[in-house]
C-alpha cells in the first residue's frame, strides 16, 4: 500500500471513530434508568431516578434528566445503548478493568491501536489522536499516534510561540521538494495537513448553531475533533476521556455535573458535525457498572454491567440494545452486581466493521473472543 | 542483595540496624538520581580529531558509520577514517573488548534489574520496569562505543518481539533482553533462538506456558508455535502447514513459568520470592508421543528433549536461513532486498550454521551493501537517537525524549504484536511532522532533560560548513547550504532535513 495518500481526495470515505472514555466506572443505572422496574426503586429508595424527572426513552429506561441533551439524537435515531456492557474481568478493580478493556483483553497493545495496524500505514501524521496529556492505552501500537490537548500543537516548532519561521518552513519545503519518491509525497501530505490544520479558525463559531462550553475541557476537547474532521486532516481515530465518575460518595454531587458536560459536549459535537455525523460514530464506554443497591454513604460501589453509548452515522438508534433482564435480586452477581450479558466487543467490533475493518481483522483486533456483534446498524 | 530478595531481606533479616542501613542506601541512591537527574558528564569526550568527511557523496566511512551505528557523532568519522572500515568492523564484532564506560555509567542507576534472578522483578512496581526498559535501550543506543551490537540488539528485539504489556511479561522481559536478546545479538542464532523458547517473557507472550496436556481430549495451545515457524524462523509462506503447528505445540507442551500467582498452567509456586519467573519443564503435563515436525520424526519419550530436536528441525530449514538473510539485508541494504545479497548472506549463515558474525561480514562484503550508500529511511528512533549523537547531546532518556517516540509510534518494547515494529520506510512515511518538530526542539534545547551545546557546537568543530559536513556524514549540496543560511535556523534545518532522515 502506498502511504502517498492525498489529503485532498479522501473526504468522502474517511471515516472517524471517536472514543470516548468515562473513567472510574459511570454508574450506568443513573445515566439510563430502568425507571419502570420496581426493584430499581426498591434497590436505589434515595438515588432512583424518579419517573417524573427522567427522559422516557421506552418502556423501561429513561436517561437522567441532566443527560436531556442527548434526546434529540435518540428521537433521530442516530444514538444507540446497551446495558449490562462490561469485560470479563470481575476485581472490581478500575486499573484492571480499564486496563484490560483497553488492551481488548490479555492481547498486548490497544484495540484501537491494532484496529489502526489492520489498516496499514498511516497516510496523515493525524490519523489518531488523543485529546489528553499521554496516549491511553487503548491507542498503543498505533501507527503513529499523537497525545495533545489543544490542535494548537500542530505547527512546525513549540505551539502559541513565534520560533517557527516562515524561513525555516520555506527552505524546509524547498528541500523536500527535491524528493522524488514516497519520502517527497509523504512530505507533501504533512505540509499540506499542517496548511488545513492552520486554517482552522480556532475563534469561529461552531456551525449549526453548536453551543459548546468553552470553560469545559470535555466540550473543547470534541470541538477540536469536529475541528479536525471538518478540515479533513485525515483523522481516522480520536480519543477523549471523561473522568470522575468513582461515585461511592455522595454520587448525585459527583456525577449530576458529569452528565450535564457529557450530554451537552456530545449534542454540540452532533450538530457541529451537521451531515459529517454520517461519517462519524462516537462510542462512550466505561469499564465496569456500579453496584445496584445504592449504599450508606448516599453513594454506589463498584459493580460490573454499565451502560454504553453509541451515536453516529448508520447507527439504528433509538433503541436499548442487547437486551434487559429485568433487576430481579435473583440475578445479580456477586456482592449484588448487574451482569455483563453484553460484552463491550460485541458492540465495538460491528461499530469497526463500518470503519473499515474486515472479518479477519476483528479476530487479529479481539483475540481469543468469539465475537457476537449486536445489531447495531440493522 | 542478590540471592535473597528485598523483600524477605525486609520480612526474614530486619534487625534494626539492617533496616536503617537499607533505608539510607535507598535514601543515598535516590540522591545520586537527583544529582544524576541533570544529565551531567553524560556526554562523549571529545577528545580526538573531528575533521569531518569531505566527500561530496557518502564515503565508504561514512556509509559504515551510518549502517553499523546509531549515527556517528562529531570525531566518529575521522577515528573511522583513521582505521579503516575494514578494522572498524572487526572492533566492533568484539565489543566485549571496546571500553564502554559512559554508557555503563549513563545506565548505571538501572542496570540491577538486568543482573539480579528473575523473580526479583516481580518485587517491583508493575509501572516501574516499562520505562526502565525503554529507557535503557535509548541510553545505550545514544552512549554505547559497541554500536553494531546495539543495533543488533534491536534488529533482534524485534525479531522475538515481546509486549511487556502482556502477563507477566511485564516482570520478565528484562531477563529475556539479558538472557535471550543481549547474549546472542552477535552469537549463533540458534542458540538465541532456544533461549528464546525458553523465556519466561516469550512463555507468557505467546502463552507457551499454557500449552499443556492434562488430558488426552486437551488440545495444546498453538501461538507459540505458530510464531515461531512464521515469525521467527522459516516466515509465512516457509513451507510448514497447519498439521506441524499442531504437532511443534504437542513437542513443546509441559514448559512453562512459575507465575506470580498460582494458577493452572504453572502448578504451585513452591517459593514465592524465588520461583516467580522460573521456567520449568512439567513432564505431566507434556504430550510424549511420537510426532512429525517438517517432514522427520520426534521419537516419542524424548521429554524435555523434544524441545532441542525442534529448534534443530527448525533453525536449519533453508526457509529460516533464506528468510532471516531476507531480513538482514533489509535491515542493512535496501527495503527490497537484493536477491544477489540475500543469497550471499544465506549462503555464510548456512555454512556457519547460523553464526550471526560470520553472516554480518558476508552481508557487509555484497557489492549490494556498498553501493546502497543513503538509500534507508531512519526509523524514529534511529532518527532520534541519530540526532542526539550528531550533536553530541546530554539526555536522561526520560519523558522528554520518549514523548517523541510516542507521538511517532516507536517506543522501545511496546509493539503489541509479534511481528516486531515494521522495518521498512513506508511504514514511518506519516512521522515526519514529529521529526521536524523534534529537529526544533532539540536545536533550541526545548526537550526536558536533554541538551546540546547550541553555539558551542559548530565553534568547536570549526564553524557552519564543519557542522554541516559532521550532521549530514558528507559535505553539503549546494541546495543544502543555501537552505542552511536562508532557514534562520541551520542546525534545525539539518537535522529535518531529507538527508538525515535516510542513512
Amino acid at each position: 500500500m502506498s502511504p502517498a495518500i492525498n489529503l485532498s481526495t479522501n473526504r468522502d470515505d474517511r471515516r472517524t471513530l471517536v472514543v470516548v472514555f468515562l473513567r472510574g466506572a459511570a454508574d450506568g443505572l443513573t445515566l439510563v434508568a430502568p425507571i419502570a422496574d420496581d426493584n430499581y426503586h426498591k434497590f436505589r429508595p434515595r438515588l432512583a431516578v424518579k419517573p417524573k424527572d427522567a427522559v422516557r426513552l421506552d418502556d423501561v429506561f429513561g436517561l437522567h434528566p441532566n443527560l436531556r441533551a442527548l434526546e434529540a439524537a435518540w428521537k433521530d435515531g442516530d444514538l444507540a445503548i446497551a446495558h449490562g456492557c462490561g469485560g470479563e474481568s470481575d476485581t472490581r478493580s478500575h486499573f484492571e478493568a480499564q486496563d484490560l478493556m483497553e488492551h481488548g483483553g490479555m492481547a498486548a497493545g490497544g484495540w484501537i491501536g491494532r484496529f489502526l495496524r489492520t489498516r496499514g500505514p498511516a497516510a496523515s501524521p493525524l490519523s489518531a489522536v488523543a485529546l489528553a496529556p499521554t496516549l491511553p492505552e487503548s491507542l498503543s501500537g498505533a501507527p503513529s499516534a499523537a497525545a495533545f490537548e489543544s490542535i494548537s500543537e500542530f505547527v512546525i516548532g513549540e505551539p502559541g510561540k513565534k520560533t517557527k519561521s516562515d524561513d525555516f518552513e520555506r527552505e524546509l519545503k524547498r528541500l523536500y521538494a527535491r524528493e522524488q519518491g514516497p519520502l517527497g509525497a509523504a512530505a507533501v501530505n504533512t505540509f499540506e495537513a499542517l496548511r488545513r490544520i492552520e486554517a482552522i479558525d480556532a475563534k469561529a463559531t461552531p456551525a449549526n448553531g453548536a453551543n459548546y462550553d468553552e470553560k469545559d475541557s470535555f466540550a473543547r476537547g470534541l470541538r477540536q475533533v469536529a475541528q479536525l474532521i471538518q478540515a479533513d486532516v485525515g483523522l481516522d481515530v480520536a480519543s477523549v476521556d471523561l473522568g470522575g465518575w468513582d461515585s461511592h460518595f455522595t454520587q448525585q454531587t459527583l456525577i449530576e455535573p458529569l452528565m450535564l458536560r457529557l450530554a451537552n459536549g456530545l449534542a454540540a459535537f452532533r450538530r457541529d458535525l451537521g451531515p459529517r455525523l454520517a461519517t462519524t460514530t462516537v462510542v462512550v464506554m466505561t469499564e465496569f457498572g456500579r453496584r445496584v443497591a445504592e449504599n450508606s454513604a448516599f453513594g454506589t460501589d463498584h459493580g460490573r454491567g454499565g451502560a454504553m453509548f453509541v451515536l453516529g452515522g448508520g447507527v439504528k438508534g433509538g433503541r436499548v440494545l442487547g437486551g434487559w433482564p429485568g433487576l430481579k435480586p435473583e440475578m445479580l452477581e456477586g456482592p449484588g452486581d448487574l451482569p455483563v450479558w453484553n460484552n463491550y466487543r460485541d458492540l465495538l467490533a460491528p461499530v469497526l466493521s463500518r470503519h473499515g475493518a474486515d472479518a479477519a481483522g476483528l479476530a487479529r483486533i479481539f483475540p481469543e473472543y468469539a465475537l457476537k456483534p449486536l445489531a447495531l446498524y440493522s | 542483595m542478590s540471592s535473597t530478595s528485598r523483600r524477605e531481606f525486609l520480612i526474614t533479616g530486619a534487625s534494626a540496624l539492617a533496616l536503617s542501613a537499607a533505608i539510607f542506601q535507598s535514601v543515598q541512591g535516590w540522591l545520586g538520581e537527583a544529582r544524576q537527574y541533570a544529565g551531567a558528564g553524560l556526554k562523549r569526550p571529545l577528545d580526538g580529531p573531528l575533521t569531518p568527511p569531505e566527500n561530496p557523496e557518502i564515503d565508504p566511512v561514512a556509509h559504515a558509520l551510518n549502517r553499523w551505528t546509531f549515527g556517528p557523532g562529531p570525531g566518529d568519522y575521522a577515528r573511522v577514517a583513521a582505521l579503516g572500515v575494514d578494522a572498524f568492523l572487526e572492533e566492533q564484532l568484539a565489543p566485549e573488548k571496546i571500553d564502554d564506560g559512559l554508557c555503563d555509567r549513563a545506565t548505571a542507576r538501572f542496570s540491577e534489574a538486568w543482573w539480579e534472578p528473575v523473580g526479583e522483578a516481580y518485587e517491583e512496581d508493575d509501572e516501574t520496569l516499562s520505562p526502565i526498559l525503554r529507557r535503557v535501550a535509548l541510553l545505550r543506543a545514544v552512549y554505547s562505543q559497541r554500536q553494531l551490537f546495539e543495533v543488533m540488539c534491536e534488529f533482534w528485539s524485534d525479531h522475538f518481539n515481546i509486549d511487556p504489556g502482556k502477563g507477566d511479561a511485564r516482570y520478565t522481559k528484562i531477563a529475556d533482553d539479558q538472557n535471550v536478546i543481549r547474549k546472542h545479538a552477535l552469537g549463533n542464532f540458534r542458540g538465541m533462538l532456544r533461549a528464546s523458547a525458553l523465556s519466561p517473557a516469550m512463555l507468557w507472550y505467546l502463552d507457551g506456558r499454557a500449552n499443556v496436556k492434562r488430558s488426552p481430549d486437551e488440545k495444546p495451545n498453538e501461538n507459540y508455535a505458530r510464531e515461531l515457524m512464521e515469525l521467527h524462523t522459516l516466515g509465512v509462506h516457509g513451507g510448514y502447514t497447519q498439521q506441524d503447528v499442531m504437532e511443534v505445540a504437542r513437542c513443546l507442551t509441559g514448559w512453562t513459568v512459575l507465575a506470580k500467582k498460582n494458577d493452572d498452567f504453572s502448578g504451585k509456586l513452591l517459593s514465592p520470592f524465588k520461583d516467580r519467573g522460573k521456567v520449568v519443564f512439567r513432564k505431566e503435563v507434556h504430550d510424549d508421543g511420537v510426532k512429525h515436525v517438517l517432514g522427520q520424526e520426534v521419537s516419542p519419550g524424548l521429554g524435555e528433549g523434544d524441545l532441542d530436536r525442534v529448534i534443530e528441525i527448525v533453525a536449519a530449514h533453508p526457509s529460516t536461513t533464506q528468510f532471516i538473510a531476507t531480513k538482514l539485508c533489509v535491515r542493512f541494504i535496501s527495503d527490497d532486498a537484493p536477491p544477489a545479497a540475500v543469497a550471499a548472506v544465506a549462503r555464510a549463515f548456512a555454512d556457519s550454521q547460523g553464526d550471526i558474525k560470520t553472516t554480518l561480514r558476508a552481508l557487509f562484503a555484497t557489492p549490494e551493501f556498498r553501493s546502497s550508500a543513503g538509500a534507508k529511511f531512519k526509523r524514529p528512533f534511529h532518527f532520534i537517537v541519530s540526532a542526539l549523537r550528531a550533536t553530541n547531546a546530554e539526555t536522561d532518556a526520560d519523558r522528554g525524549v520518549i514523548s517523541y517516540l510516542e507521538r511517532m509510534g516507536h517506543v522501545p518494547f511496546r509493539f503489541p504484536t509479534p511481528d516486531g515494529y515494521p522495518a521498512r520506510a513506508q511504514h514511518w512515511h506519516a512521522t515526519l511532522l514529529w521529526r521536524w518538530k523534534f529537529a526544533l526542539a532539540l536545536a533550541h534545547n526545548r526537550i526536558k532533560g536533554t541538551r546540546i551545546e547550541r553555539d558551542g557546537l559548530p565553534r568547536l568543530l570549526g564553524g557552519d560548513a564543519a557542522l554541516m559536513a559532521t550532521l549530514l556524514n558528507r559535505q553539503p549540496q549546494a541546495d543544502e547550504s543555501d537552505a542552511f543560511l536562508k532557514s534562520g535556523d541551520g542546525l534545525a534545518l539539518l537535522l529535518a532535513s531529507p538527508a538525515f532522515q535516510c542513512c
